[in-house]
């Protein structure tokens, strides 16, 4: 029992501070840091402690607080209490969908069994969508709650946007879960152990559509027009300023690493390296002893996981620096004319081909 | 009596353009002179095709330009190429800074012979000559019948580094040099600098004398 609750508060304690203590602050300078990089540039370098810049991974520390000490402004005629609740409403779902993504299998250590997942729910794709279609309210009450014509307007867009793609997403997915007949994650990660079963191998379609929908649930370019800074300012949150501001950015890199979560779960493989079961990894530390081989191959596939979701941010930041901004009348006839029936061709075709 | 005929004279200075042209290289972009340069065909139908409604091989076209330099660059930044510090253009500003070109135009300054006299003979040419009015003279006379400017000021706040006062100079008084740095003030009034301000001695801008007269002496005069 208070194994059990250890456990429980020492992974809830590990996705915490890997993504709000390691991720969240340093994605910040990643985004600054490879675009320069891809467009030949240096990036940020300046700020320094007694002369050591650290590759510029002190600027965050530097904008973190800059926006602290900053005035936490709230426009005349605004709403004050939804004004104020928008960021939360943003941020805490982005931060609970990563619980039920596996980071690891099931092992046995001293008698005890372990889960590498925070909830392990058996409708886990079902719990990230529900609560990622809940960050749709943040915006369009920041934008509406605001009193600013911009924010206004692209709290209309984003709902718009959200709203039509979140059924393309759903569409994708199911693919997937038809494929390996299970939405709990865990059981879906652990189907994928050999290579040639991942799904990017059986939904290739499923896997570009899920990547376009995401991005553009996660209003990033090319589908950024909530917030598309040369049309409306800065969207939904024009109007918001210190702390607040840092909620939405916050919120926006967390539903990144969730997106790559769950690509890397469904698509890529989850836990498993390509080529090497976890049979061949136990006979590969037996030298540790039984317990002692099951940490290290613990701790390998908990590396390989976050690699995959290192790769998967480098993607998608590769993907915002690379590509121009969709028009609005572009976007929703991508949304609703393209991605839609390619998502239900693909699960028409997919139920043929698990018919037959 | 063996005066030049008009021709004979125009054949003359013909031939000093032409030399003095020789000296100025043509204008090159990369090892292409620029008058042997052909214009890219562009492509003007804007149409796009079927290919390119696809957009996954268009975007992976891209993404594959943007990967390329990021590898390349990353590599650069790791492992730099010969002695230097990476591989990307980017001047790292108050720690380094550019070479300048030979033609450069920085602040105007007058010249200072040895014994810290200008060579300034205050006939007004740069003052009349200047369009932003910037510079006002007041000249005056020595012992020895020499003509300098008793008063020389120059408003550096009005100033547009145009450089005309520096063709102008019959003496190669006034010369643009190569500082660009600390010319910004909060207060209007420093930013009139008198003669003592402007004075630099000729050494310094031996490099800059010897430009001017390949530029203009020629071509002008």
């Amino acid at each position: 029992m208070i194994a059990d609750l250890i456990e429980a508060v020492a992974k809830i304690l590990f996705i915490f501070g890997v993504n709000m203590g390691f991720f969240a602050p340093v994605l910040g300078w990643v985004e600054r840091k490879q675009s320069a990089v891809m467009q030949d540039r240096v990036g940020a370098n300046r700020a320094d402690i007694f002369g050591f810049t650290l590759i510029g991974l002190l600027h965050p520390v530097a904008d973190t607080i800059k926006l602290l000490t900053k005035e936490d402004f709230i426009p005349a005629g605004a709403n004050k209490l939804f004004h104020t609740l928008a960021p939360f409403i943003t941020l805490t779902p982005a931060l609970i969908a990563f619980s039920v993504i596996p980071f690891g299998g099931q092992y046995e250590i001293y008698g005890h069994t372990i889960n590498l997942v925070i909830a392990d729910l058996d409708v886990g794709i079902l719990f990230i969508f529900a609560f990622a279609s809940l960050s749709i309210y943040g915006v369009v009450l920041g934008g509406w709650s605001s009193n600013n014509n911009w924010s206004f307007l692209g709290a209309m867009r984003a709902s718009a946007q959200m709203l039509s793609y979140e059924v393309a997403m759903g569409l994708a997915i199911i693919g997937v879960i038809m494929v390996y007949g299970s939405l709990r994650l865990t059981d879906i990660g652990a189907m994928q152990e050999n290579f040639f079963k991942w799904g990017i191998f059986l939904q290739p379609i499923g896997f570009i559509l899920f990547i376009a929908c995401a991005t553009a649930e996660n209003k990033r370019i090319p589908f950024d027009i909530p917030e598309a800074e040369t049309e409306i300012v800065a969207g939904y949150f024009t109007e918001y300023s210190s702390m607040k501001f840092i909620m939405f950015w916050m919120a926006e890199f967390l539903e990144m690493i969730t997106i790559a979560g769950i690509i890397t779960t469904l698509f890529l493989g989850a836990w498993h390296i390509p080529f090497i079961s976890s049979k061949m990894l136990l006979s590969l530390f037996s030298f540790a002893g039984a317990n002692g081989a099951t940490i290290l191959v613990m701790l390998t596939n908990i590396a390989t996981f976050f690699t995959k979701i290192i790769f998967m941010i480098w993607f998608q930041m590769t993907i915002r620096w690379t590509l121009p901004r969709f028009r609005y009348d572009q976007m929703m006839k991508l949304g609703w004319k393209i991605l839609l029936p390619l998502s239900l061709i693909n699960i028409f075709i997919t139920g043929l081909v698990l018919l037959l | 009596m063996n005066t030049l005929g008009i021709n004979e004279k125009k054949t003359e200075i013909n031939r000093n353009l032409q030399s003095s042209v020789s000296i100025l290289q043509p204008y090159m972009i990369g090892s292409i002179p620029i008058d042997k340069l052909k214009p890219k065909k562009v492509r003007k139908n804007t149409e796009l095709t079927l290919w390119e409604r696809l957009y996954i091989p268009e975007i992976v076209r891209g993404m594959v330009v943007t990967t390329r330099h990021f590898i390349f660059n990353m590599i650069g930044f790791v492992f730099p190429p010969n002695g230097k510090k990476r591989s990307i253009f980017t001047v790292y500003y108050p720690e380094e800074k550019l070479t300048l070109p030979d033609a450069y135009r920085g602040r105007p300054v007058l010249v200072m012979r040895e014994d810290g006299t200008e060579r300034c003979v205050a006939c007004g040419l740069c003052e009349k000559i200047c369009p932003a009015l910037c510079i006002s003279i007041l000249g005056g006379e020595r012992e020895n019948k020499e003509r300098y400017p008793t008063y020389y000021t120059l408003d550096m706040s009005l100033c547009v580094f145009c450089g005309f006062c520096e063709e102008v100079c019959p003496k190669e008084a006034i010369l643009m040099s190569d500082e660009y740095e600390g010319l910004a003030e909060y207060d209007r009034k420093n930013m009139l600098y008198p003669k003592e301000k402007l004075l630099v001695s000729e050494k310094k801008l031996q490099k800059r004398i010897d430009y001017v007269r390949k530029i203009y002496s020629k071509c002008n005069y």
